[in-house]
């Protein structure tokens, strides 16, 4: 079997649910615009003007729950079958939108530029755990109002695998659609052929702000699959406990959902999130504390009792700098979430509450992925039950290093790490060089920046794509960066 | 003429039955020993370390490499002995030193050293300094290894640099490893080298014993 966790007994996930479906039900949804509670008047949620709530009857929320899919398939930039989101299959995805980068060369943290973009984008292109791309910070070096689909256009410029992204602006979504929609035959090639997810984020408690419910309304037209992430403080804009957390939590995520399917039936969402505790003296909101840890592996169990996909930002860290506090909430943020099955994990490379992304820890935790992806194989005999013969030719030979056995399974069972993680002894390692991880993040970043062989967008693609920005740079009078070569 | 790439490609994939026949019929045609063993079995080894230092082989096929060589080498040896000297790229004794029962690494440290042409004569473990003395005249070995894997036990390893000096063996190189040990221990009790792993090992007996040029040994270690 699969190594797996759970935390909840199946009755507790049942009234977790009973008790989302009536806040649904009778508290509702606050809608922060008018065009947006209109919409969803229309597609047939009771509203109340004055107050501008929006409920959700029960049945339509496990309807909605019927008709979005249990899994979907993410597409390359070509339309290729890339990667299925379903079940217990993980994949480690860079967070998203970070302010600011860690210079790689001095250390110091600073504003990002598109040619800081295209090479993150060409390194976790390279990394073979990383398994899709997201627009994980953003460059100040355009106007702020196209930054959110100009970062795709880097991405899709940089790179064949899928990214997840989102949009920062009210009208953002259609403009991405359509440039995402220049790799396919047309809209409804890249609702059956999606090679991006969206992020879409209620505002806790119980609200969709302006952008955000025009975002998710706009996604669900256009087909681009979604992943819903309530961002939740414990025990300032959320109960500090966890069943009232996860409670709040489902209530969040499935009125995104139903709005999506109301508007297109069939759209993919992931039940997704990025619960973070409020710390009660600092006042900051640690991402990796260990009760919102508790919370993601709550809801979870909760997306799965569903038949839902999953999404959580795991795997990150609130450190400032690559130092053990960084490597120690990344390593167990993923563990947990490779345990807990989430398809989609947001987090590698990302530090400082979500503010900071760093290329060497992006190297790093590839590697720690890959850790992560060994210790979930499945537990089965593997010609070692029974396992007498194996220890007679032991006590025979006094080792194991050329017995069948060894040779035919050490391959896919003793996993040898790359260069991040050290296992050289103190003689090798000064052999070697005495590298710290700075220097072999930074040779493994150099080498992917080398072997870069994704053929760039096709030059009437990119003409388009970057037509579509050119009014907007006029009017900021600025001009779009050249792409590096 | 034998084919000598298919038989490093068989003693490169470990098959010590066609490489132990290979050898028998080269010998069969008149092809002379030296060429058999610098043709057919060191140039196969060579490749074998090469790969393994690029990280294109682990250990356990060097080990098996190194038992197909072992198989060739045992058809070879009677003719080398008696014709053209010596095959072996020297006798190593080796054991882990008195009050130590861990001998994992020294194991590794002999199998690799086989099949780098080096004949072992193993004690085992919990070696005393007299039991190494005499295998060492026993066997006129240019080498003597030790190994510990403990503080308590290493301690040991000078009372057998020691005695070996007594004995008047002090001409014999004597190495040290297991994971207490440093270069500055080595130094320390006048033991003449000390290897932090298996592969280097190899090299290093490579380098202090007479014997242990590249013409009769291969590269196994990085």
């Amino acid at each position: 079997m699969r190594p797996k966790l759970e935390i909840l007994e199946t009755s507790l996930v049942e009234r977790v649910l009973d008790e989302a479906f009536s806040v649904l039900e009778s508290t509702g949804i606050l809608i922060e615009s008018e065009d947006g509670f209109d919409r969803l008047r229309q597609l047939g949620l009771p509203g109340d003007q004055a107050t501008r709530r929006v409920t959700f009857p029960r049945a339509t929320v496990e309807h909605a729950v019927e008709t979005a899919p249990s899994g979907f398939t993410l597409f390359d930039r070509s339309g290729q079958p890339f990667t299925e989101l379903a079940g217990d299959r993980v994949h480690f995805v860079p967070a998203s939108s970070a302010l600011r980068i860690l210079d790689r060369s001095s250390g110091v943290v600073r504003d990002a530029d598109s040619a800081d973009f295209v090479e993150y984008a060409r390194v976790a292109n390279r990394l073979t755990h990383i398994a899709y791309l997201s627009t994980a910070f953003i460059p100040k070096d355009v106007p702020s109002d196209i930054a959110d689909g100009w970062r795709l256009y880097l991405a899709m410029a940089s790179s064949e695998k899928p990214i997840v992204s989102g949009a920062f602006t009210a009208d953002g979504v259609p403009r991405m659609g359509e440039m995402m929609s220049l790799l396919r035959r047309d809209r409804d090639d890249l609702a059956a052929r999606p090679c991006s997810i969206f992020t879409c984020c209620p505002s806790t408690p119980l609200r969709w702000a302006e952008d955000a419910i025009r975002n998710l309304l706009d996604c669900a037209e256009w087909g681009i699959p979604v992943e819903v992430v309530p961002v939740m403080l414990l025990g300032m804009i959320s109960p500090a406990t966890t069943v009232g957390a996860l409670v709040l939590h489902s209530a969040e995520v499935l009125s995104g959902l139903t709005v999506t399917q109301l508007v297109r039936p069939g759209t993919p969402v992931l039940f997704g999130g990025a619960p973070a505790s409020f710390h009660m003296q600092l006042m900051t909101n640690p991402m990796t504390a260990v009760e919102a840890l508790q919370v993601y592996c709550g809801y979870a169990q909760i997306a799965k009792h569903l038949q839902l996909p999953c999404q959580a930002y795991m795997g990150l860290s609130d450190a400032k700098f690559n130092d053990p506090q960084a490597g120690a909430e990344t390593g167990v943020g993923m563990f947990l979430a490779a345990l807990a099955g989430f398809n989609s994990v947001s987090g590698p490379g990302m530090l400082d509450y979500v503010n900071c992304f760093s290329l060497e820890k992006l190297v790093f935790d590839d590697e720690l992925a890959a850790h992560a992806h060994h210790y979930m194989r499945p537990v089965e005999i593997k010609d070692d039950l029974p396992t007498r013969p194996l220890l007679d030719e032991l006590l025979r030979e006094n080792h194991l290093l050329t017995a069948e056995h060894t040779l035919e399974h050490w391959p896919e069972e003793l996993y040898l790490p790359g260069p991040m993680i050290d296992r050289t002894n103190w003689d090798q390692w000064e052999l070697q060089g005495s590298k710290d991880h700075r220097q072999r993040a930074n040779e493994l970043i150099d080498e992917a920046l080398t072997d870069h062989d994704v053929e760039p967008l096709d030059p009437a693609i990119d003409a388009e794509i970057r037509r579509l920005f050119s009014s907007t740079c006029e009017e900021s009078d600025v001009s779009l960066p050249e792409l590096p070569g | 003429m034998p084919d000598y790439a298919f038989m490093n490609q068989r003693l490169f994939e470990g098959d010590e039955e066609s490489v132990a026949r290979l050898t028998e019929e080269a010998l069969a045609v008149g092809r002379p020993a030296l060429e058999v063993l610098r043709d057919g079995l060191i140039a196969a080894m060579r490749v074998v370390g090469e790969d393994f230092k690029y990280n294109r082989i682990f250990v356990p096929e060097v080990l098996l490499a190194a038992r197909a060589m072992k198989a060739g080498m045992a058809v070879l040896q009677p003719l080398l002995t008696q014709s053209e000297g010596a095959a072996s790229a020297g006798t190593i004794v080796m054991g882990t030193v008195k009050g130590d029962l861990h001998d994992i690494g020294k194991n590794l440290v002999g199998m690799m050293a086989e099949g780098a042409g080096f004949k072992i004569v193993d004690l085992g473990t919990n070696t005393s300094a007299d039991e190494f003395i005499a295998a060492v005249r026993e066997h006129d070995a240019d080498l003597l290894g030790m190994s510990a894997l403990l503080t308590t036990t290493m301690v040991y390893m000078k009372t057998v640099v020691d005695a070996m000096s007594d004995a008047g063996l002090g001409n014999v190189p004597i190495c040290i490893g297991g994971a207490p040990i440093t270069q500055e221990y080595a130094n320390e009790i006048g033991a003449a080298g000390y290897a932090a792993d298996a592969g280097s090992a190899v090299q290093l007996f490579k380098r202090l014993t007479a014997e242990g040029g590249e013409e009769v040994s291969a590269s196994v270690g990085p």
